[in-house]
C-alpha cells in the first residue's frame, strides 16, 4: 500500500502560460493572424520509455493540458509535432508563415525514444489513435501506409534528453482531411482559460473556418534548460477586402473575427498581441500601441482598456488595388511549383519547378514521403538547369521504394540551386492498380497526394547529416542553420477505377448460375415425377394428364 | 394472566411501530432520493445512463439535408443532457466547412430568412445553428463505415480505439440509435459505397443484448423505406421508429436558395420541432411524439414498432431515451435474510436482469453467450430429419459429380 502511495505522488512542476497574437497585414490586402498559446511545464523532461513497463507516476497539471499530457506520458513521447491545415498556403504573395507547418491536411511527426520495451510502432499506432480521438481527427488512418521517417528535413526543434538509446522519427501525413469546427473544440478545451477569456476568445469558428487558409497546429517540444513545451497554434488568412462593402482593407478585430477581447485571462503570464507595421505610412493604428518592437506594435492585453479591438485604417485608399504579381518582390528564398504531368492513368510526369532567388548558390533539401499511390521511376529523373541538362546538381541522399499495400516511398535529395536560376526536375511516375476495396467511397474525386517539403540551406558548406539523436548539442547546433520549411501544394492523382457494379454482376450472375444448377439436380435427386390425373370424366384428352412435382409429402395426400 | 398478555400486546406493538419507524425512514430516503427521477410517476425505466448513436450515412454536399437531420439530433440530446462523452457522432462528410456552403461553420436545419442573409457566418436569428462553436464529431469521413458502425454497437474495437470512439454502454445504458441517409427496402447505403442490411442491424443489437450493453433501445431511423429497417429485430426492450413504409420515399422538407440543396428531411424537421419544444424535466411521452406522425406533413407514413419493447409508450418519456438522466439507486445494506431494497421502477420489466446484483450487472461476461442460440435449441428437435435428408441428397449429389468427373477423365485419356 506504502509502495502504490509512494508510486502515484506525483511531482507538481511550476507552470507558465503565455499567449501571443501575431497580425500582418499581407500584400495582397489579406491579415495573417497566428495564435500562440504556449504552457511550459519547468524542470519537467519527457517519460523515459525505459520506464514504460512501470506504473507511471500520476500526473498533476495546472495549466498544462491535462488531456494531452497524459498522452504523451502514456506513449512517452519526447517531441511532437501535429498541424490540420485546409488551403494553400501562398508562399509568393504571403511569404513565410508564423508557424512552419503549413501542409494541407493532417500531419504529425513525432520522437520518440526507443527503449525496446514496447515496440515504437505499436507507440506510434497507439499515439495516433488517441490523438485522433482527442482532436476529433481521422489521425488512426495515418497508418504504416503512410509513415516515415525523413530525418533530414525533420530535425527535432526541441532537445533531446541524453538517454542511453537512440531517438526514433516517425511522420506521417493525411493531406484529405480536413479542418473544422470539431477540431477547434477540443483544441479551445486544452487551453487554461479555454475560449472564454483572453486572446483565445478570439478564436471564433465562424469566422476563422471562413478564411482562405487556417490551420491549427499543436507542439511538444523538450527543452534541456526549461522543461516541456506545449504550444498550441492556430493560423488564419483572412480577408477584410472581401468582408468590406467598399472593398477596402482595413480591418479591425471586430470585423476580422466578430468580437473584440473583453477580459484577460487571468492565469496568463503575459498577453500580447502584436501587429506588424506595414510599409506604407498611411496605416493608421488604434488604439495606440503599448510599444514598438522589431518592426511590430505591442498591446499588452492585461494593460489595454477593454474591449480590446485593435483596428487598422489605410486612410489615403479608397479602395484597395491588388498588386500585379510581377510587384510583389520574392519573400521567400525559393519558389517552388509541383504538378503532375500526363494524362493516362497508368503513368505520369511528376515535374517541380525550383526558382532560386538568392544572388548565390544555394543547397536544398527535397523530400517526398510519397504513398505507394505514386511510384517513382528513379532512373529516369532528370534535372535541367536554364534549358540545359545539369543532372549533377542533384545527389539522392536516401530514397527508400514503396512496398505496394504496404510502405510509402521515401525520397530524400540535395539540390544544389545555381544563383538566381530556375531548376527543372523531373521523372516518370507509375499508377499502380488498386484493389477493389483499397478505394475510397469517393473514388472518381481521385488521391490526395502529401506535399513535398523543401529546406533551403543557407550554407553550403554545412553538411545536414549529422545524426540528429546523438544528442541535444548536435541539435542545437543544426537549429542555428536551420532554415524553414517549404511546403508544396498537394497534388490530385487519377488512379484507374473499376466498374464498381461490375463485381456485384459477376456475383449475381454466379450466384444465379449454381443456384439453378444445383437446384434443379437436387430436385430431380429428392423429388419424384408422378401423373396426376385432376379430372377423370373430362372429355379433352389434353387436359385429363397434368404432368406435376410432387414430392414424398405431396405424394401421400 | 392478563398481565403477560398486556405485555406481550405492549411489545409487539413497540416492535412494530420500530419496524414501520425504520419502514418509514426508508421510504423517506428512496422517495428522496427518487424524487427527481421518474420512478415515482411510474415511467419505470430502470436506466442509469443515456447514450446516442447518430449516424449520417451520405457523403457529397448534395446529401446536405442527411448531415443536418443526424445534428439536428446531435443537438437534441446534447440540449437535453447527454455529455459528448456519451455521444456518437458519425459525420460521413464535412458539411460545414465544405468550400461550396456560403456559411462557414454552419449546418443550418430550415432555410433561410432574412435575418440570415445579413448576418455572415454567424447565423440569424430564425433558422438555427446545429453546428454552432462546441461540437466533437467522433467519426468523420472517411471512418464512417458499416464495419466501424457495427463495431461501436458492438463494442469490438481495436484495444487502441480512444475512449470517445466507443459505445461504453451496460446493461443499466438507454442507447439512442439515429440513422439517416439513402436507403431502400432493408438497406441503408453508407457513403454510396455499402450498405447495411437490417439483418445487419438486427443480429448486432441481438449481439449488443446478450453482452448486455443496453437496458433499453430506441431506435429512429430516416430514410426511404425506413420501416423496413427494423422489420427483422428481434431482441428485447428496443423501441423502433422511422420515416416512412416500404415503398415509399422520404422527402426532404424545404430548399435553401443560399445554400442551393435541401436544408433537412420532413420527418427529421418535425421530430426536431417537437422535440425544440422539450426540456430535461419534460413529462412528455414517446406516444406524444408518435401521436404529431402524419402523413399529411411527412409525406410518408412514419412507422412505429413497439412490439419488443415491455413498457407502455405512454408511460415511456423522451428523456428516458433522449435526455442525460441520470438516477441514484439507494442501497441500504440490510440482514442477509431480507431483501434488498429497490426502487418499485426496478420491479416493472422483467426481461432486465436483477439490478442489485452487480456481479452480473457490472461484468458483462462474454464467455456465457452463445454463438447459435437458435440453433443450438431447435436443430435436432424436428427438423433432425429433414435435414439428414438433405445432406443425404448432399452427399449422393457430390458422389455423383465426381463419378461423372471420374468416367471424363477416363474416357479423355482413353480417347487419343
Amino acid at each position: 500500500m506504502s509502495l502504490c502511495s509512494t508510486q502515484t505522488l506525483g511531482k507538481v512542476f511550476d507552470e507558465t502560460f503565455q499567449e501571443t497574437l501575431t497580425l500582418r497585414p499581407l500584400s495582397d490586402g489579406r491579415l495573417l493572424s497566428a495564435f500562440s498559446f504556449t504552457t511550459v511545464l519547468k524542470g519537467a523532461t519527457p517519460r523515459d520509455p525505459g520506464t514504460l513497463e512501470v506504473e507511471d507516476e500520476a500526473q498533476h497539471y495546472t495549466l498544462f493540458p491535462l488531456a494531452l499530457g497524459q498522452t504523451l506520458r502514456e506513449y512517452a513521447v519526447t517531441e511532437l509535432h501535429m498541424t490540420l491545415n485546409a488551403g494553400k498556403w501562398n508562399y509568393d504573395r504571403w511569404g513565410y508563415p508564423e508557424e512552419i507547418g503549413v501542409g494541407t491536411g493532417a500531419e504529425l511527426w513525432v520522437y520518440m525514444g526507443d527503449s525496446g520495451k514496447v515496440s515504437i510502432d505499436d507507440r506510434w499506432q497507439g499515439l495516433r489513435n488517441a490523438l485522433a480521438g482527442l482532436f476529433c481527427a481521422s489521425l488512426g488512418s495515418l497508418d504504416e501506409q503512410r509513415t516515415t521517417s525523413p530525418s533530414l528535413t525533420f530535425r527535432p526543434e526541441g532537445s533531446l534528453p541524453q538517454w542511453p538509446f537512440r531517438h526514433e522519427l516517425r511522420h506521417a501525413s493525411l493531406p484529405s482531411e480536413n479542418v473544422c469546427t470539431e477540431n477547434l473544440t477540443p483544441f479551445l478545451k486544452l487551453l487554461p482559460c479555454k475560449g472564454i477569456s483572453g486572446i483565445a476568445s478570439l478564436l471564433n469558428p465562424h469566422r476563422l473556418f471562413d478564411s482562405d487558409w487556417h490551420g491549427l497546429g499543436v507542439h511538444v517540444r523538450y527543452l534541456h534548460n526549461q522543461g516541456v513545451e506545449v504550444r498550441l497554434s492556430f493560423q488564419a488568412v483572412s480577408d477584410p477586402v472581401r468582408y468590406s462593402m467598399q472593398g477596402k482593407r482595413d480591418w479591425s478585430l471586430a470585423s476580422v473575427f466578430d468580437r473584440a477581447i473583453h477580459t484577460t485571462c487571468p492565469v496568463a503570464s503575459t498577453s500580447v498581441v502584436r501587429v506588424a507595421l506595414p510599409a506604407e505610412k498611411s496605416a493608421i493604428l488604434s488604439p495606440e500601441p503599448y510599444g514598438l518592437s522589431d518592426g511590430h506594435a505591442i498591446y499588452h492585453v492585461s494593460d489595454a482598456a477593454k474591449p480590446l479591438d485593435i483596428s487598422m485604417q489605410w486612410q489615403e485608399e479608397s479602395k484597395f488595388i491588388y498588386p500585379l504579381a510581377s510587384s510583389i518582390p520574392p519573400l521567400t528564398p525559393i519558389s517552388v511549383q509541383r504538378t503532375l504531368k500526363g494524362s493516362v492513368q497508368s503513368q505520369g510526369r511528376l515535374s517541380v519547378v525550383i526558382q532560386n532567388h538568392l544572388p548565390f548558390t544555394m543547397q536544398v533539401s527535397y523530400l517526398e514521403t510519397m504513398p505507394w499511390l505514386l511510384q517513382f521511376y528513379l532512373h529516369s529523373l532528370r534535372v535541367t538547369h536554364n534549358g540545359g541538362p545539369r543532372d549533377d546538381l542533384v545527389s539522392i541522399v536516401s530514397y527508400t521504394p514503396p512496398v505496394p499495400h504496404l510502405r510509402p516511398t521515401l525520397f530524400q535529395a540535395l539540390l544544389t540551386l545555381p544563383p538566381k536560376g530556375t531548376l527543372h526536375l523531373s521523372m516518370d511516375v507509375m499508377k499502380p492498380f488498386l484493389r477493389y476495396t483499397e478505394h475510397p467511397p469517393d473514388a472518381e474525386r481521385g488521391w490526395d497526394l502529401p506535399p513535398a517539403v523543401f529546406v533551403p540551406l543557407m550554407s553550403s558548406n554545412h553538411t545536414s547529416a549529422d545524426d540528429p539523436t546523438s544528442g541535444a548539442n548536435v541539435s542545437d547546433v543544426y537549429l542555428k542553420h536551420q532554415s524553414r520549411k517549404i511546403y508544396t501544394p498537394v497534388l490530385l492523382v487519377d488512379l484507374a477505377t473499376p466498374d464498381f457494379s461490375m463485381p456485384y454482376n459477376v456475383i449475381i450472375l454466379s450466384c444465379t448460375l449454381i443456384a439453378l444448377i444445383f437446384g434443379s439436380v437436387f430436385n430431380r435427386l429428392t423429388r419424384k415425377f408422378v401423373v396426376v390425373r385432376v379430372n377423370q370424366e373430362s372429355t379433352d384428352p389434353q387436359t385429363d394428364v397434368v404432368p406435376a412435382f410432387a414430392s414424398d409429402k405431396d405424394r401421400s395426400i | 394472566m392478563r398481565l403477560p398478555i398486556s405485555l406481550l400486546s405492549l411489545s409487539l406493538l413497540c416492535l412494530s411501530s420500530i419496524i414501520s419507524a425504520q419502514q418509514s425512514a426508508e421510504e423517506q430516503i428512496t422517495s428522496f432520493f427518487n424524487a427527481n427521477t421518474k420512478s415515482d410517476t411510474t415511467s419505470g425505466s430502470g436506466h442509469t445512463n443515456n447514450w446516442a448513436v447518430l449516424v449520417c450515412a451520405s457523403r457529397y454536399w448534395f446529401n446536405y439535408r442527411h448531415m443536418a437531420n443526424a445534428l439536428g439530433m446531435y443537438r437534441t440530446v446534447k440540449r437535453l443532457g447527454i455529455p459528448d462523452s456519451n455521444i456518437i457522432l458519425m459525420l460521413s462528410d464535412d458539411a460545414a466547412c465544405n468550400t461550396r456552403n456560403k456559411f462557414p461553420g454552419c449546418v443550418f436545419a430550415s432555410a433561410h430568412g432574412p435575418g440570415r442573409a445579413t448576418g455572415k457566418g454567424g447565423g440569424g436569428q430564425d433558422s438555427l445553428d446545429l453546428y454552432g462553436d462546441n461540437i466533437e464529431v467522433d467519426y468523420r469521413g472517411y471512418e464512417v463505415t458499416v464495419e466501424n458502425f457495427l463495431r461501436v454497437l458492438t463494442g469490438r474495437v481495436p484495444p487502441s480505439v480512444p475512449r470517445s470512439k466507443r459505445l461504453l454502454s451496460n446493461d443499466r445504458s438507454n442507447v439512442f440509435i439515429y440513422m439517416t441517409g439513402h436507403g431502400g427496402n432493408e438497406f441503408l447505403k453508407f457513403q454510396d459505397d455499402e450498405e447495411i442490411s437490417a439483418f445487419d442491424i438486427a443480429d448486432a443489437l441481438e449481439q449488443m443484448w446478450q453482452k448486455k450493453r443496453y437496458s433499453e433501445v430506441l431506435f429512429m431511423i430516416d430514410t426511404c423505406q425506413a420501416n423496413t429497417m427494423f422489420s427483422k429485430f428481434y431482441s428485447p426492450n428496443i423501441l423502433a421508429t422511422g420515416s416512412s413504409e416500404m415503398d415509399e420515399k422520404s422527402y426532404s422538407f424545404e430548399n435553401d436558395n443560399d445554400l442551393g440543396v435541401a436544408v433537412i428531411d420532413s420527418y427529421t424537421h418535425y421530430v426536431l420541432k417537437f422535440m425544440e419544444g422539450i426540456n430535461k424535466t419534460s413529462q412528455m411521452t414517446m406516444q406524444d411524439l408518435f401521436n404529431t406522425y402524419s402523413f399529411d406533413k411527412f409525406h410518408s407514413t412514419a412507422g412505429v414498432r413497439s412490439d419488443l419493447f415491455n413498457r407502455p409508450l405512454d408511460k415511456t418519456y423522451i428523456t428516458d431515451f433522449l435526455g442525460g438522466v441520470s438516477q441514484a439507486e439507494v442501497l441500504i445494506p440490510l440482514p442477509p435474510s431480507d431483501p434488498p431494497l429497490e426502487p418499485e421502477s426496478q420491479h416493472e420489466y422483467s426481461a432486465a436482469p436483477a439490478p442489485h446484483d452487480f456481479n452480473t450487472t457490472s461484468e458483462p461476461k462474454e464467455e456465457e453467450v452463445s454463438l447459435f442460440p437458435e440453433l443450438a435449441t431447435h436443430l435436432l428437435d424436428d427438423a433432425e430429419k429433414s435435414t439428414l435428408r438433405a445432406w443425404t441428397s448432399t452427399a449422393v449429389l457430390l458422389g455423383l459429380v465426381g463419378w461423372v468427373a471420374a468416367r471424363r477423365s477416363a474416357s479423355a485419356k482413353a480417347s487419343p
